[in-house]
């Protein structure tokens, strides 16, 4: 894009004026709670459906402006839609996140067209990216069958936290002692938790043990992955006299692994209804 | 009620959650001017919001935000009028939820 900025438009869609909307070409200030009747106007639109302009107006934009929108989207050689946390933790949440995704797969028919969620700050897509290599899915993964399965809602912290599923947690670089529902700090502070953390934080403080680490970039060295998921690596420019998070994490499984494992050997099984007499599993 | 992090908050965070800025951040929501006038509340006084979980006092000052709106950013007062049902989705409710306000003299 020879131009530059001057060269692409930034549309803005949110519930209130942020200090985004400077930075943006045309801002469209919608209704709360109106995010899956925009998602599902657009998809409209972009298939030249007809529309309610009534019922359009519920969303606090009106057709014509929408209809503008659609055709600068259709116009566009490559259009990105972001998203965030304005789309999935509103009323909707999966249904908003899915009206996004039909709405770009369609804007295919017309032009390239991509969405990608707008993840934390710190390194989040670091950890959706290494979780998916390794695992295959992003986040809430169990692991307890050998095999990762995904499920969010059953595996996902809040859920697992809120119905108090975990007797032990171990918590590496966030703070869900200052994010979380109320019952679900509750439990973390009810059961043995462990929290690696550079600083002192609302997590750290109801942990049952709190190892201070290095701080990744500053005094340990490390990736991490911008939100369109190029890894970035770090150097650190000062040396820490605490261990690093990797470190630590080494250790600890070092010295897991020297204990005996925690199922039952064969031999005590004997005479249980899952064994033989001679002592071999069913 | 809508909770969001700020520029400012995620700034406030590199310096500590324990700082007084930090906590005058999470500890203040704004509304709009006309909503202020109806509920008898004074920018900068107290307001009380309830939801079905808890109650939290905080400061509350005029702004830039919808009628019928309330803007707070994210933190520890937050997480106890936070929904705690996920709907499967492993994201709380933690925007467009409805509050009562009320002035707290």
């Amino acid at each position: 894009m020879p131009e530059g900025r001057k060269g692409r438009t930034m549309v803005l869609v949110d519930i209130r004026e942020t200090p985004s909307a400077k930075a943006a070409d045309i801002f469209l200030q919608i209704r709360p709670g109106k995010d899956f009747e925009l998602a599902t106007t657009l998809r409209a639109l972009v298939k030249g459906q007809h529309v309610d302009a009534g019922r359009v107006a519920e969303t606090g934009v009106a057709v014509e402006r929408l209809q503008e929108i659609v055709d600068r989207m259709k116009r566009a050689r490559f259009g990105v839609i972001f998203f965030g946390m304005g789309v999935s933790m509103t009323r909707g949440k999966h249904m908003n996140s899915a009206a996004i995704l039909s709405l770009t797969a369609e804007m295919n028919a017309f032009t390239k067209f991509v969405c990608m969620p707008m993840r934390g700050h710190g390194n989040v897509t670091g950890a959706d990216v290494v979780l998916r290599w390794t695992t295959g899915y992003p986040f809430g993964i169990d692991l307890s069958r050998g095999y990762p399965r995904f499920n969010p809602g059953e595996f996902s912290t809040v859920d697992l936290l809120v119905r108090g599923d975990n007797d032990a947690a171990l918590v590496l670089g966030a703070d869900p002692g200052a994010t979380m529902p109320q019952p679900g700090i509750d439990h973390l502070a009810r059961i043995p938790t462990i929290v690696l953390d550079p600083k002192v934080t609302h997590t750290s403080r109801l942990a049952r043990v709190h190892i201070t680490t290095a701080v990744t970039g500053v005094s340990a060295r490390g990736t991490a992955y911008r939100m369109d998921e190029i890894p970035l690596p770090l150097r650190p420019a000062l040396v820490s006299p605490y261990p690093t998070d990797e470190e630590v994490i080494r250790r600890i499984r070092q010295a897991v692994a020297a204990k005996p494992a925690w199922t039952p050997a064969p031999a005590t099984l004997k005479g249980s209804p899952y064994t033989s007499d001679t002592g071999r599993r069913l | 009620m809508n909770a969001g992090r700020t520029t400012k908050q995620g700034q406030q965070i590199n310096i500590g959650k324990d700082s007084a800025e930090y906590q005058a951040t999470v500890s203040t929501v704004t509304m709009h001017p006309d909503d202020m006038k109806a509920v008898g509340i004074h920018a900068g006084g107290s307001v009380r919001i309830s939801t079905e979980h808890a109650a939290v006092v905080f400061t509350c000052v005029e702004g830039k935000v919808p009628i019928g709106m309330i803007f707070v950013p994210y933190g520890p007062p937050t997480c106890r009028l936070m929904g705690r049902d996920t709907d499967g989705t492993g994201m709380p409710t933690s925007k467009g939820w409805e509050v009562d306000v009320e002035a707290v003299a």
